[in-house]
């Protein structure tokens, strides 16, 4: 088919194979990828509402056996920037977070061996106790894969778990491009496969949860496993309809072993369009800010987009590989409405809850988003000590602890 | 509150200005307000494109400038640098200053051409020293200086026209227009002014649109510098290019600008920063970024000289 025929397939509601949607991702033009990816906006959000969330980005550890070649977040078990948040820091997180208007966490980690289901239980809930409304967005895929190896348990088994402990929604991180060749050379093949990313999810929207898909692309892939990537995510859509958004993010590469350059904007706005015209199934499409910078970020409403994502509060991963760039509210909400749309704060599950919480308080501007915690804080949280050590590293530094 | 209604674009409004556009028609200030009124930013961006491919296809510009501060000038060439442009940057304390720092410039550029001050502060400084201002340009220009760096339209006053005369009477090249603030993003007034200054005086290659200064806490939207940009380009028709500035503001808003009605990359870095082994040159990142939009990259040098070879062992152009 033609560009021409292939958009006035999209036009008339038809769906994109695989062929049409190289097609049009690689020679179609920008502005009319931009104007189908739009209509398609249109369609689905026929109110011009512009979602957003006020919630915080915690990495509850950096410690991370996985290793995958495009991290720059990371340290290997025994290294001296090794660290573990503790409860306490976490409920000091949620008191901040609630009180610029937040009532969620977005909270992933490393894949830390002396980290066991015990510990995840324990936190949330002990975070569900004291904070009974507060919602918990935790754990990507390979991170319940992680404590299935750790476990010995299977995966529906660890989601109910984590469920019954308090787990509220799966963010979709992890996913990074889902096929087999590319996670191989990224050296994220072992953490999850395609297959197991996937059946996490599947578990779990059974499960009753709903969850996010993401993508990171721009490493090693061909537009064609991008374009499966989102096939796949498709296929799982129509099985089970759970997946809540889609967050496209281009590789950052500074301070990674992999190393590199990052895609341009144009790419970024190119894939956005096409990921909102292939996942015909998805009702939002979340713009990455945090990875395009605001400018580009708010571009993104104009090629698709309806959703400007998170305030986050704090970012670790992005940072590391050398991208920070800071939106609070107040800035959210000034581009959103500077692109003509009006602006409204979600939950986890999409759905307005209402005003910017800024035109009803005041609150502090944030122009620089926080850290996991202070570059010379080296205290170890004292709950761990009640979990059985796993790896040489940890057990020693026990018993160095222990005869001091 | 917006005029538009919300999420809904003024499709309809732009309609009739882009077949104007696309027929060659040039816009009025009107069709200006009504550009940066609307939120159409495909309909904007493509009516910039239009405009920009009619005049230079695919062709895009860049040029690698090396920044000397007018108080700060370094003793010595310093080392990995590969520029088309050394530019002294900042307002010269007095005129001899200005004199000292086109010498030191001079000394290290290596035949590359040296431009330095924006027209305004050059006013000032032959105010403040009893002089007049071609005295003050013809002093500087046999120090080495090739051309004046900027004329920023929002501060000139109604003589702009007489100042920018007079420094080419004295052999400076001035050839750039830039904005110095825009403190309303709808403002027409800066792309007027440097259509009407073109008009006035002719001899401007450049038209820099986006302001060379914001609000941290209030910072331009995309929206806002991708309008500016198209705007610009359809009513400055009478000026060859319009100009992003790459370090400003950021490979990825001036890459969008290139599709949107931009042609011509200023300040490309041209210092290699050797720490980051695994870093790109600043040369591949945009020649990357430009191919990466479907255009052609041209490195030029500061008096638009295409093809130059890079002074100092630098890359040779394309
Ligand atoms: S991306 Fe996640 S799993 Fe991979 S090394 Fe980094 S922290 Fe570990």
């Amino acid at each position: 088919m033609s560009t021409e025929a292939l958009a006035d397939h999209v036009r008339n509601g038809g769906r994109l194979d695989a062929a049409g949607a190289l097609e049009l991702y690689l020679d179609a033009p920008t502005p009319l990828l931009g104007r189908l990816a739009g209509e398609i906006r249109r369609r689905k959000h026929p109110d011009g509402v512009v979602t957003y969330i006020i919630d915080r980005n915690v990495n509850y550890t950096n410690i991370c056996v996985a290793r995958c070649n495009f991290c720059a977040f990371y340290r290997p078990v025994g290294s001296a920037e090794g660290y573990v948040l503790g409860f306490d820091d976490i409920f000091r997180k949620i008191d901040e977070t609630m009180a610029l208007g937040g009532g969620q966490l977005l909270l992933q980690g490393g894949h830390n061996p002396d980290l066991p289901l015990e510990w995840y239980e324990d936190l949330f809930r002990s975070v569900k106790q004291r904070y009974p409304a507060f919602r918990l967005h935790a754990l990507s895929p390979p991170e319940v894969v992680n404590l299935c190896r750790l476990s010995r348990l299977p995966v529906p088994e660890i989601i109910d778990r984590l469920v019954d402990a308090g787990l509220d929604s799966i963010p979709g991180g992890g996913a990074e491009i889902l096929v087999d060749r590319v996670r191989k050379l990224l050296n994220c093949y072992s953490k999850a496969t395609a297959d197991e990313w996937l059946d996490v999810m599947r578990h779990a929207h059974r499960a009753g949860l709903r969850t996010t898909a993401t993508m990171m692309y721009g490493t090693v892939e061909t537009p064609e496993e991008r374009l499966e990537h989102m096939f796949r995510l498709r296929e799982l859509q129509d099985e089970t309809g759970g997946f809540t958004a889609f967050i496209a993010w281009s590789y950052q590469p500074e301070h990674t072993e992999l190393g590199g350059s990052e895609a341009t904007g144009v790419e970024y706005l190119r894939t956005l369009a096409t990921a909102r015209l292939v996942l015909d199934n998805f009702d939002n499409l979340q713009a990455s800010w945090v990875t395009q910078g605001g400018k580009v970020g708010q571009l993104s409403l104009a090629y698709g987009a309806n959703d400007m994502g998170s305030v986050m509060i704090e970012e670790n991963v992005v940072r590391a590989a050398g991208a920070s760039y800071c939106m609070d509210e107040m800035e959210i909400v000034r581009n959103i409405e500077n692109a003509g749309f009006t602006a409204r704060r979600r939950n986890m599950h999409y759905e307005a809850l209402g005003e910017p919480i800024f035109r009803g308080r005041q609150v502090p501007r944030t122009l620089e988003l926080a850290v996991a915690r202070g570059e010379d804080d080296a205290t170890r949280p004292p709950e761990i000590g009640r979990y059985a050590a796993r790896s040489a590293a940890e057990k020693k530094a026990r018993q160095a602890g222990a005869t001091e | 509150m917006e005029d538009d209604q919300r999420g809904v674009e003024s499709v309809s409004a732009l309609d009739g200005l882009a077949e104007r556009v696309t027929a060659g028609a040039t816009i009025t200030e009107a069709d200006a307000r009504l550009m940066l009124a609307s939120h159409d930013l495909i309909a904007i961006g493509v009516m910039g494109d239009a405009v920009r491919r009619r005049l230079h296809g695919a062709r895009t510009t860049f040029v690698r400038v090396f920044e000397i501060h007018v108080n700060a000038p370094p003793a010595g060439r310093p080392l990995h640098v590969s520029a088309g442009e050394f530019r002294i940057i900042g307002r010269p304390a007095s005129f001899e200053a200005a004199v000292k720092a086109v010498g030191a410039a001079s000394a290290i550029a290596s035949g590359v051409p040296v431009t330095g001050f924006s027209l305004i502060d050059l006013q000032g400084v032959a105010s403040e020293s009893g002089q007049r201002l071609d005295a003050v340009c013809s002093a500087l220009r046999s120090a080495g200086l090739a051309a004046v760096a900027e004329v920023p339209v929002d501060l000139a006053g109604d003589a702009a026209a007489d100042a920018v005369n007079a420094a080419r009477s004295a052999g400076l090249a001035v050839t750039r227009l830039t904005v110095h603030a825009l403190p309303d993003a709808r403002a027409i007034e800066p792309a007027v002014r440097a259509r009407d200054l073109q008009l006035a005086t002719g001899g401007f290659r450049v038209f820099a649109p986006l302001p060379r200064t914001m609000s941290v806490t209030e910072p331009s939207s995309g929206y806002d510098d991708v309008k500016q940009v198209a705007m610009a380009r359809l009513l400055a028709a009478n000026i060859e290019s319009i100009q992003v500035d790459w370090a400003l503001y950021g490979p990825k808003l001036a890459q969008v600008a290139l599709t949107t009605g931009a042609d011509d990359v200023d300040n490309v870095a041209a210092q290699e920063s050797g720490a980051l082994g695994t870093r790109r040159s600043s040369l591949e990142e945009i020649r990357g970024n430009i191919r990466a939009a479907g255009l052609e990259p041209i490195e030029r040098n500061a008096v638009f000289e295409c093809g130059w070879n890079g002074a100092g062992g630098g890359a040779p152009a394309e």
